[in-house]
């Protein structure tokens, strides 16, 4: 089993020179095939320390407890430094991992910490227990009878050899006595053999080999082999050198004067040697060999050895304990080595697919899809990583769908929204109000010229139609949201009058159902248009017939009439004067009479033939300053105040016309305060309207709110003279500038005219 | 006339080894006289008697003195003996540099211990390599063997004895 490993799939982008990088390389602990050669050899060193460890009693305790020892110490404390190290190092990275909150890292210190438990604990016991084996085992070895049994051998085998070497020493030195006075130098040797060979003959000794001394040039005398007598039962292949040697020792006067010659199987020659002295002075060397059978001297040596073997073992008993613990100590430190490794690399390999799959997980959470986790094994977790992936593949189609939705939801949106804003942006510039009510008959939208016609806040937005339109010059408008459906499926326009800022206001309402796709009722629009205008345009037009039929129907009689009444006061000039003066009385107040009607019906056919401006641009203020110059000096309790804003353009206007209307407004103002007072006439620029405003206002008495409308009908007057066609023909102007008059009281007091015109 | 002074710096503390070290410049030669002292134990002898090979091993080094101490000779002598339990003879041996110099036989467990431990006039090197009134010290390092620990350290069974001397020519 090998770990999972997170990868993207997104695609990269090849470059030219760089190459392909290659498959992600495996680390040690993730590749089967290094794990089991690591565990092949972990085997195998167990094997070499088992054989090793059964072979130990071939070995030399001298070997073992130099070489074996060094080699298991040196191994030992190498595999505790490293086995500390690599507990210490996952101690270290667990803690560091719970620190640092990773996934799984409690789970893995609880699993390390388990199977490291589940080692330790019983591999530690068997250390216990087993070094305490050992020991005792070993301190068994050497037991008292053992050691006395060994001894004793050893000393028998050891007073065997010395006493052999003593009886070949004391014939030696008998020997070299005898032969003191014989003649070594003679070349006839016979009576010398004939003195050594009843010790041959009669087993004393197995061989006796007699030497003279030969003086020598140099400082120290040298030796001559005389005669050499050996018993026949003297096995084959001994050498002379042994005895020469022992021979030339002696007669340097070594106290060595013994030696043992091993003929190997066949036995031991104990040399023994005597210096022969004539009057003190050495004149040759008797050499005494005593033969131990092969036989005889492999069971010395076997019991020699063995008591070696076993002093030897128990001198090396403190690092022979050692080595054996040393062994055990390698198999356990093994052993918890693998245990720790295996438990380390189980755990890893426990969490590292789920590791893997977290954070995975934790990409697709944060939305990249593309995460995908690289199967690496076909057991259960290859499945899981498998049926992952597949989840993650599903997720990804499904996000790329709703993202494709997305988008055409957004644009559809977007669309919709510039839909709205542009119909939004319409309904707020469109004179008409527009109020839409929904199937509850809630109100749900307003716009700004509705809320104007109408008087009401926008806040109205939410509630009830009916209650909303509650008020009593708007109730017709509730009853006309309420109809509708029941009247024809045409939606007809109903005009609707109401009062509102004192001012006649006269609207034309149009409702007209919404029917969704289903035909089911989706609410009302109600449409209002302001016809005011068009109503006054057409008070205005029917006056203006009224006063042309007048002015025609009257001014055709007023002549003759005139020219009768002047005819009479002619004929009646001669008459007497009683007469005469009832005539010029009445002719007077006949033809007075017909002026006045004259002048009346002119003031109508004016108004009934008023000619189209004919707009130039114009300075208004110079033309207002020249126009309030003809009032200088002419009212002196009429003070007259011209204000002009700065940056006022040149407006488009009939300078006659507009002359005209300012006169008006000033001669009624005056007329108004009854000459008395003071008069503002004052520019204004509304530059966000593109209007101009010139404002009269005095401090006269007022006009009362329910007559201020009236004040621009033909015919209304609240002068004692007059037509009443001055603020009609006024009003008429300002409508044919393509602007508008109103009427409203001045602050503290008095009237107060504003007309607008457009720049 | 060649002189040189010495001082033996180590003193012995009863029952531990020491070695004693006795540096001579004459006759143009370095030669060093040096003795271990309480390295015959019980179980030396024990070791010796179970018919173990047991060998003294000396490292002899001469070193000019200084933060840095440079070595001018060394020389390595080694001491074995062997007891035969059969013979009861000794058989000892020195070698230096690895060369067998010396080879006998014994019964007299003194003369191993003095031919284990003590050791008379080992040339070490020519006077010519030193330099006149330089500050010198000849260093020993022994080591024993077989050892006879539970656990192998490599610096256990180790003594060391030096002694410093002025060159003066």
């Amino acid at each position: 089993m090998s770990p999972a490993t997170v990868t993207s799939i997104t695609p990269r982008r090849a470059t030219g020179s760089t190459p392909a990088p290659g498959p992600p390389r495996r680390p040690f602990r993730d590749n089967p095939r290094l794990i089991l050669a690591g565990i092949a050899a972990l085997l195998v060193v167990l094997a070499a320390l088992l054989v090793i460890a059964s072979g130990t009693s071939r070995f030399s305790p001298d070997f073992l407890s130099e070489f074996v020892l060094y080699g298991l110490s040196a191994a030992d404390l190498t595999m505790l430094v490293a086995l500390v190290f690599v507990l210490l190092r996952n101690i270290v990275k667990l803690l560091v991992e719970r620190r640092k909150a990773l996934p799984f890292a409690r789970f893995r210190s609880k699993l390390v910490a388990l199977l490291l438990a589940m080692t330790l604990v019983p591999t530690v016991l068997v250390l216990i227990v087993g070094s305490e084996l050992i020991r005792t085992n070993i301190d068994r070895w050497f037991n008292a009878p053992m050691a006395d049994i060994l001894t004793s051998a050893n000393q028998i085998a050891g007073d065997y050899y010395h006493e052999q070497q003593m009886v070949a020493s004391d014939h030696a030195n008998r020997l070299a006595r005898t032969l003191a006075n014989a003649d070594l130098t003679s070349s006839d040797v016979r009576l010398v053999r004939d003195r050594l060979a009843p010790d041959v003959t009669l087993q004393r000794v197995q061989m006796v080999g007699v030497y003279r001394v030969v003086p020598s040039s140099g400082s120290l005398p040298s030796l001559e082999p005389v005669v050499d007598v050996a018993a026949p039962s003297l096995p084959p292949g001994h050498s002379r050198a042994a005895v020469d040697r022992l021979a030339a020792q002696a007669l340097a006067g070594s106290a060595e004067t013994r030696s043992i010659e091993t003929l190997g199987p066949s036995g031991d020659l104990l040399h023994a040697a005597a210096i022969i002295r004539r009057d003190q002075k050495p004149v040759g060397v008797v050499v005494a060999t005593a033969y131990l059978t092969g036989e005889m001297a492999a069971r010395a040596r076997r019991m020699t050895k063995a008591f070696e073997d076993y002093n030897q073992l128990r001198v090396l008993k403190r690092p022979l304990t050692g080595l054996y613990l040393s062994f055990f100590l390698m198999v356990t430190l093994l052993i918890l080595f693998g245990a720790i490794w295996m438990g380390s690399y189980l755990a890893k390999r426990i969490t590292q697919p789920a590791l893997a799959l977290s954070a995975a997980a934790r990409e697709i959470g944060a939305g990249r899809l593309d995460q995908r986790v690289e199967p690496q094994s076909n057991d259960e977790f290859g499945s899981l990583v498998e049926a992952f992936n597949a989840m993650a593949s599903e997720l990804a189609a499904s996000r790329r769908k709703v993202d494709r939705g997305t988008i055409q939801l957004e644009r559809k949106h977007l669309e919709v929204e510039g839909r709205r804003r542009y119909i939004e942006t319409i309904l707020e510039r469109i004179t008409a109000g527009v109020v839409s009510v929904d199937a509850s008959g809630a109100i749900t939208t307003i716009n700004g010229a509705g809320s104007r016609l109408l008087g009401l806040d926008r806040s109205i937005v939410g509630q009830a139609a009916l209650q909303a339109f509650d008020r009593a010059d708007l109730q017709p408008l509730g009853a006309l949201i309420a109809g509708v459906g029941r009247g024809p499926a045409q939606p007809t326009a109903h005009e609707i009058a109401m009062v509102r800022d004192g001012q006649e206001l006269h609207l034309a309402a149009v409702a007209t159902a919404l029917v969704g796709d289903s035909g089911a009722p989706e609410g009302v629009v109600l449409v209002l248009d302001d016809v005011t205008p068009l109503i006054r345009a057409q008070k205005v037009a029917a006056w203006r017939e009224v006063a042309r039929r007048l002015a025609h129907e009257i001014k055709n009689p007023l002549t003759p009439i005139q020219l009768s009444a002047e005819r009479l006061r002619r004929h009646f000039a001669g008459a007497p004067p009683q007469a005469r003066a009832l005539v010029d009385e009445c002719s007077q107040t006949i033809i007075g009479e017909v002026e006045s009607l004259k002048g009346l019906v002119d003031e109508f056919s004016q108004f009934a033939r008023m000619p189209s401006p004919r707009t130039v641009p114009t300075d208004l203020g110079r033309l207002i300053a020249d126009t309030l110059a003809l009032y200088h000096g002419i009212f002196t309790d009429v003070r007259i105040e011209h204000r002009v804003a700065p940056g006022v353009p040149m407006v488009r206007l009939d300078g006659e016309q507009i002359r005209r209307v300012i006169i008006n407004l000033v001669d009624n103002a005056i007329e108004a305060m009854e000459r008395r007072g003071e008069i503002v006439v004052e520019t204004q620029l509304d530059a966000a309207n593109t209007v101009v405003r010139v404002v009269v206002a005095d401090d006269g008495p007022g006009i009362p709110p329910a007559e201020r409308e009236k004040l621009f009908l033909p015919y209304y007057s609240t002068k004692r003279r007059g037509s009443g066609l001055g603020l009609a023909i006024v009003r008429r102007i300002i409508a044919e500038h393509g602007g508008s008059i109103e009427v409203g009281g001045n602050t503290p007091r008095g009237t107060r005219f504003t007309i607008e015109l457009p720049c | 006339m060649v002189a040189a002074a010495f001082v033996a710096s180590v003193q012995a503390a009863d029952g531990v080894p020491d070695i004693t070290v006795m540096p001579i410049a004459r006759d143009g030669q370095v030669v060093v006289s040096f003795e271990m002292s309480d390295a015959f134990t019980p179980d030396v002898r024990d070791a010796i008697q179970s018919g173990l090979p047991t060998t003294f091993s000396y490292d002899l080094e001469l070193r000019r003195a200084g933060l840095l101490a440079r070595t001018v000779a060394s020389v390595a002598i080694s001491a074995t003996v062997r007891f035969d339990n059969l013979t009861r003879r000794y058989q000892m041996a020195r070698s230096v540099d690895g060369r067998l110099e010396d080879a006998r036989p014994t019964e007299d467990l003194a003369a191993v211990r003095a031919w284990m431990t003590r050791f008379e006039r080992i040339p070490l090197s020519e006077t010519a390599s030193l330099e006149t009134n330089g500050e010198y010290f000849v260093r020993v390092r022994a080591r024993t063997r077989p050892h006879n620990t539970w656990f192998f350290w490599p610096w256990s069974g180790t003594t060391l004895g030096q002694a410093k001397f002025t060159f003066i020519q």
